[in-house]
């Protein structure tokens, strides 16, 4: 399997893994799985006056689908919270060279984001 | 002054002793003996004389008579010229063939071959630790059968099986048993003419000697049919000219490899290993403790990704236990044999040892699994059941 610069990079150090903590207040968590595919990934969200100001990821899975939800993560800081649920799948599969095996995968990091945006959603409710 | 590369893959093949080295290449120019062995004048004499001084020290090695000795390209061409030689060479309408699930793929294509001409085949499973018993062997064995293969040590888990209780029960039903040994040579003592085997495959380059030489012991009342044709050489079973100066290394491997020396030496090495990597939390060995080649350690890290494992390890030579061989690797079917899951088996590492691995090299490697476990299960943690099962 080859492996571009970015996701080398991003494998080896990715930007957001970790979680935020227990009751912090604004912090929404979503999550997907798909066990045919071999991914487990958990978003912590931290959302503030309109907009994300942290987030957070554990994954279970492969090089490619580490890297792109630090990408992902890295990239959703200080944007609007309605980004959760229109990601640019494109441009990330674009931007890390995915190979088209890799696709379903990232579907699974859109899920688990808007469930976080669902959570959001109720949590104003 | 950087650190030298770590090298735990022995099991696929291992670095040429420069003793080796040395001897081959005094075959090889205008100075040496690089006359064909087959011709008649002093300088091919000569080299025939150094061809058959190796054939003795390998003889020697695996207690076999010099002439029982056929030198082949490699393994994988004696399992080929083993398995399908004696089928050849046997005219009866209805054969029968005997080996396991867990051999090498040149005996499971060879295998398929061999179905796929309408011989019957029966595969034998192993167990949760990777043996196959001498009583599955009887059980199976027909009076149709011609051939059982099995190997003495398999290549991805390192457990021995008990060759000389399957080649009593073969000698009892008249059957005749291959043994596939790339992976005995120098490291388990091999008593080929005690055993009773009647063909047997060996190699250099699993020993410290070069790729491209191997041999098939034959036994001097087994008939074989040649799968090459273009020459009378090695009793007429391959030919082909000699490459003397491959001969010979493989000459000098075996006399370089000492079982008794190395066997223990390399024991110590594997279980360093073993005792780093078995504090890691949830870390398996797959395969049997008790009946272990001394240099290879096949262990498994549940709750880790094997495609994000062979990455982050990607600065250290293992083999992971998957095949790599496409986009999406597939589980290796020696550990799926064992039982181990798709993800488990995904998840496994094999670590060999041999001849040139220190000490140091062990800690170094334990040290850098550990730390890429602990990194890549701290990134996973909360993960559910099935990542571990």
């Amino acid at each position: 399997m080859d492996y571009s610069s970015e996701v080398l990079r991003r494998f080896d150090l990715p930007p957001g893994a970790g979680e935020l903590p227990d009751g912090t207040r604004g912090v929404v968590r979503g999550e997907a799985e798909d066990r045919s595919l071999g991914i487990w990934v958990r978003f912590d969200v931290r959302v503030q006056e309109g907009l994300i100001r942290a987030v957070r990821f554990r994954l279970f899975g492969c090089p490619h689908a580490i890297a792109a939800a630090g990408l992902i993560a890295e990239g959703l800081e200080g944007q609007p919270a309605r980004s959760l649920s229109c990601l640019d799948l494109r441009k990330v599969a674009s931007d890390l060279d995915l190979p088209a095996e890799k696709y379903g995968k990232l579907l699974r990091i859109e899920d688990a984001l808007l469930a976080c945006w669902r959570a959001l959603g109720a949590a104003r409710d | 002054m950087s650190e030298r590369p770590l090298y735990l893959d022995n099991a696929a093949t291992t670095a040429v002793d420069p003793a080796v080295i040395e001897a081959m290449i005094a075959c090889l120019g205008s100075g040496g003996r690089f006359e064909n062995p087959s011709s008649a004048h002093p300088g091919g004499a000569s080299a025939r004389r150094l061809v058959e001084a190796a054939r003795e020290r390998i003889a020697e090695r695996v207690n076999a008579s010099p002439g029982d000795i056929v030198f082949t390209s490699g393994a994988t061409e004696s399992n080929n010229l083993a398995i399908l030689g004696a089928f050849d060479a046997d005219e009866r309408p209805n054969r029968h063939f005997v080996t396991t699930r867990i051999e090498h793929h040149s005996v499971l294509d060879t295998a398929r071959a061999l179905e796929a001409r309408g011989i019957d085949l029966t595969y034998l499973d192993c167990d949760a630790e990777g043996v196959v018993t001498p009583q599955q062997v009887l059980d199976a064995v027909t009076d149709a059968t011609v051939l059982v293969s099995i190997m003495h040590v398999n290549n991805e888990i390192g457990v021995i099986q008990d060759i000389e209780a399957i080649a009593q029960i073969c000698a009892t039903r008249q059957v005749r048993l291959h043994v596939d040994a790339a992976q005995s040579a120098g490291k388990i003592p091999l008593d080929l003419g005690g055993w009773g085997v009647d063909l047997c495959s060996l190699t250099a380059h699993k020993a410290h000697g070069p790729k491209g030489i191997g041999a098939l012991y034959v036994a001097d009342d087994v008939v074989l049919t040649p799968q090459l044709h273009g020459g009378e050489q090695e009793r007429g079973l391959r030919a082909g000219t000699l490459a003397t100066h491959q001969i010979v290394g493989m000459g000098k491997t075996f006399e370089l490899a000492r079982p008794d020396r190395d066997g223990p030496r390399l024991a110590n090495l594997r279980d360093r290993l073993w005792k780093g990597l078995e504090r890691i939390d949830g870390v398996r060995l797959n395969g049997c403790a008790d009946r272990a080649a001394p240099h290879i350690l096949n262990v498994c890290f549940p709750g880790i990704d094997g495609e994000s494992l062979r990455l982050a390890l990607a600065d250290i030579a293992v083999s992971a236990g998957s095949a790599c061989a496409s986009d999406i690797p597939e589980p290796s079917h020696v550990l799926s044999s064992l039982g181990l899951s798709d993800a488990l088996a995904q998840s496994s590492l094999r670590l060999s040892v041999g001849r040139f691995t220190e000490p140091a090299d062990t800690e170094r490697a334990v040290e850098r699994i550990g730390t890429e476990v602990a990194r890549l299960r701290t990134l996973a943690a909360g993960a559910p059941a099935w990542c571990s099962n």
